[in-house]
């Protein structure tokens, strides 16, 4: 044993090495992924709805203070997609769904945002729109027809988009909530329906109780 | 020193910023042709470290197991989808993935591999099997993109190169139960 001593040591150093790697790259073994480090870190920083301005699927414009007050529970998609964003906005609907008549429209407005503005104009969405019986007024989508308004939202929001040759995006899904003054309060997981329900029906409760 | 002349044209060659545009291009080279290659430089220099420093290995890697410990648990931490994502964002977490693969990565497994017996390197090539299988079966299967810089395709891409791998491994380990190498060896 004493003659390994050095050995032990590198291998005591190595071992510690090793946690304070991990420790660090994984944010205190809680993110695994960049993409939940970068969630936490979005519901840590709390930014701010940037100035946009939408085009909703009644042909309506109108800038993000239209929400003022309410909450807004919002989802990014784009209607071509035939895979993550049917199941996101029949979450969403799931949500929805749960959340008690009164608030609805009151206290809080869904709003789904697409981030194809070339392909998805009013009347796709109009469309699109029906498939989730969405009722375009408590439930919104939208585009935002200005592209560098877009960006800047995607990029505050950390919603990474890649556009594909085919006219399809790679994209990163989840259930953004901003609270009535307009900032992001939280970003939950768009699989796990019940669960964000419950959060929102449990802020819009203490928000009632004051 | 032929070989640390080498390892070191290698090593600067993939630090050319046209190279490392192209390697981390794609996910699957990213992972399978940078990493590794990186390590190869490393491998490449270690005769030259160990004549530079002599009673270092032999004193702080005597049986090779630190070695390969630091070995494994490098390669581990750029298994992570984050540590893939970030080398790509963060440039000091890019250039650890230059020190690390070659001087972390490389060097300790040349000099521990050398220390080892058929059984220990049997059970080194084991470990990284189980490791890749797990690897290929995340990163085909899982339903979310996982890295952020790259589609979901190039994951699954990735997933199969990490099957094919862990089983080139498993077949290595396992011939040599079948095959009597002293018959070939002179």
């Amino acid at each position: 044993m004493i003659k390994n001593k050095h050995n032990t040591i590198a291998l005591i150093v190595v071992v510690l090495f090793g946690i304070g790697l991990f420790y660090a790259g994984t944010d205190g073994f809680t993110a695994y992924t960049a993409e939940t480090a970068r969630t936490n870190q979005l519901i840590d920083d709390q930014p701010a709805f940037p100035l946009v301005t939408l085009e909703d699927s009644n042909e309506r414009t109108y800038d993000f203070t239209e929400f003022e007050g309410k909450y807004v529970f919002a989802t990014f998609i784009y209607t071509s997609c035939t895979d993550v964003c049917l199941e996101l906005e029949v979450n969403q609907a799931g949500v929805y769904d749960q959340i008690p008549d009164e608030y609805i429209g009151e206290d809080i407005v869904f709003l789904t945002i697409s981030f194809d503005p070339e392909h998805d104009t009013p009347e796709v969405l109009d469309k699109y729109r029906s498939y989730f019986e969405a009722d375009g007024e408590t439930w919104r989508m939208a585009r935002i027809p200005d592209q560098e308004q877009l960006d800047n939202l995607l990029n505050e929001f950390g919603v990474i988009v890649i556009p594909e040759d085919n006219g399809h995006f790679t994209h990163n899904s989840a259930f953004y909530l901003v609270d009535p003054e307009g900032y992001l309060i939280d970003v939950m997981d768009y699989t796990l329906i019940d669960e964000a329900a419950d959060k929102v029906n449990s802020i819009l409760k203490t928000e009632e109780g004051d | 020193m032929r070989q640390a002349k080498y390892g070191i044209i290698l090593y600067i060659f993939l630090m050319l910023p046209p190279v490392v545009t192209l390697f981390e291009f794609n996910m699957t080279i990213h992972m399978h042709m940078q990493m590794p290659l990186l390590a190869a430089a490393g491998m490449l220099m270690y005769p030259f470290l160990k004549q530079k420093f002599p009673g270092f290995f032999e004193k702080y890697n005597k049986n090779g197991i630190p070695g390969i410990i630091l070995f494994l648990i490098v390669v581990s931490y750029w298994l992570l989808p984050r540590a893939m994502d970030e080398a790509l964002t963060i440039p000091a977490v890019e250039i650890f993935k230059f020190i690390s693969w070659p001087f972390l990565v490389g060097v300790p497994l040349r000099d521990s591999w050398s220390k080892f017996s058929v059984m220990g390197k049997n059970v080194v090539l084991g470990i990284l099997s189980i490791l890749f299988v797990l690897m290929a079966v995340i990163y085909i299967f899982s339903d979310s993109q996982l890295c952020n810089n790259y589609l979901i395709v190039e994951q699954i891409t990735l997933g199969w190169a990490f099957g094919f791998i862990a089983l080139a491994l498993i077949i290595y380990i396992v011939q040599q139960f079948f095959i009597d190498h002293s018959e070939y060896e002179e």
